[in-house]
């Protein structure tokens, strides 16, 4: 009691006003720094959390270590009633079989630098689940970001009239470096098409033809439905996988969850 | 004594200027007039919303969404350019850091302390050659312009608008 009197008093012995002004001078801007950067610290870390809490990818909030067992409680439940949206191109460019566990949907942009770094991750995917995993391609090109993207979109579409779609979309994506700053791509394109061996006359009347033209139109209505805005954007059995997770060690764990999930 | 502008300065000014020890200067702060410290809440203002932008790209960044392209893209070229990034850092983050320092020190500027309205115009030079410089990356290297990238010079111009202003009106 002693020893806070005695510290009280203490300013009592000087001038009242210029003492409560040199404190204000000195705190008051401290203050509202260290106010700002408690926000600033604090909203960072709100928006970096990892994407996994949220309840609408159940899936994810299971690191590789305490990957739970199948059925165990929580492994299915809870699962959000996913958006099924509106139907898009039909029929849809699929890989892998009808009936696999995991179907992994993707609405891609040819000419995106990350879709084209997606694409390997994909391929090793279905290498490596095989009969499990059915992955399907949708056409979302942005267009007037990437200017190439409609005619690769196209291109890819014009293959898959003639049944390969795949090689197509295989070539494109393997070579999108040496594309994306073509002034022209269509001649590089064609060269693609007669590398897999299409009908040229036939692959040129599509690739501007109106089947090809409502195949994306009908992808890119199904995207919106989805609420995608974005590219690469993934879905997997009707969830949207969190961007961050589309690196090869994440999305093999995201499969492998969902396999015990669907056990 | 009265001359333009004198009604602006607080007591302690004329004092100071007739000759009187302006009062704290032990602790380095002067009070200082009504236009420099609107400049100087002008100059915190504007480095809370480039700091907002600057944390926006970095979290972005982290999250690692900067690499996804949108439908409104350009950042997606510029923010996963190999330019993003200095020495692991995102460059958002040091331009964070750097709108902080603007921030903390045009708040310590108002509040009188006059070392920091001095480091507050070398700051804010140096941002601005930082902004040329990705604005010069942005048009002729990347070839491709982020909104955020270029919210961010612009603020970073105001910035230096206001810390010349500041300067100019620490005479009167």
């Amino acid at each position: 009691m002693a020893a806070t009197s005695s510290a009280h008093s203490r300013p009592l012995s000087q001038p009242q006003f210029e003492d409560l002004s040199l404190d204000m001078k000195t705190f008051a801007p401290l203050l509202i720094i260290l106010a700002v950067l408690g926000i600033a610290v604090g909203s960072v870390w709100y928006l970096t959390r990892p994407p996994e809490v949220t309840p609408t990818t159940p899936a994810a909030s299971q690191s590789p270590q305490q990957a739970r067992p199948a059925n165990s409680p929580g492994a299915t439940p809870a699962r959000a009633a996913a958006n099924q949206g509106v139907p898009g191109a039909e029929p849809p460019h699929t890989l892998g079989p009808a009936n696999a566990p995991v179907h992994i949907e993707e609405f891609g942009d040819f000419q995106c630098p990350p879709c084209g770094v997606f694409h390997p991750i994909l391929e090793q995917m279905e290498a490596e689940f095989g009969n499990n995993l059915r992955v399907t391609y949708r056409q979302f090109p942005l267009v007037p970001a990437h200017r190439h993207a409609l005619v690769a979109a196209s291109a890819s579409e014009a293959a898959g009239l003639q049944g390969k779609f795949w090689q197509m979309h295989k070539l494109i994506f393997d070579n999108q470096l040496k594309w994306k700053d073509e002034f022209d791509v269509r001649p590089v394109f064609e060269g693609y098409a007669k590398q897999i061996g299409l009908d040229i006359a036939r692959y040129n009347r599509d690739l501007t033809g109106d089947v090809v033209a409502q195949r994306i139109f009908q992808d890119g209505k199904r995207a919106h439905s989805l609420g995608v805005g974005g590219t690469p954007t993934v879905f997997m059995n009707g969830r949207e996988v969190p961007f961050q997770s589309l690196a090869a060690e994440k999305l093999r764990v995201l499969i492998q969850n969902e396999l015990r999930a669907g056990k | 004594m009265w001359r333009p502008g004198a009604a602006f300065l607080s007591k302690r000014v004329i004092e100071y200027q007739s000759g009187a020890r302006p009062p704290h200067s032990k602790d380095g702060t002067l009070a200082i007039g009504n236009r420099q410290l609107a400049i100087y809440v002008t100059a915190a203002i504007l480095s809370l919303i480039g700091l907002a932008d600057a944390l926006y790209l970095t979290v972005q960044h982290v999250t690692g969404q900067t690499l996804q392209c949108t439908i409104i893209s350009g950042c997606s070229e510029v923010l996963s350019s190999r330019y993003a990034e200095m020495a692991g850092v995102p460059l958002a983050a040091i331009g964070a850091a750097a709108y902080f320092s603007v921030f903390s020190l045009a708040t310590l500027a108002a509040f009188g302390y006059r070392i920091a309205g001095t480091l507050l115009t070398l700051l804010v030079a140096a941002m601005f050659l930082v902004s040329l410089w990705l604005i010069y990356l942005q048009a002729f290297v990347i070839r491709q312009f982020c909104q955020y990238c270029l919210l961010s010079a612009a603020i970073t111009v105001g910035l230096l608008v206001t810390a010349l202003m500041a300067r100019r009106f620490r005479s009167v």
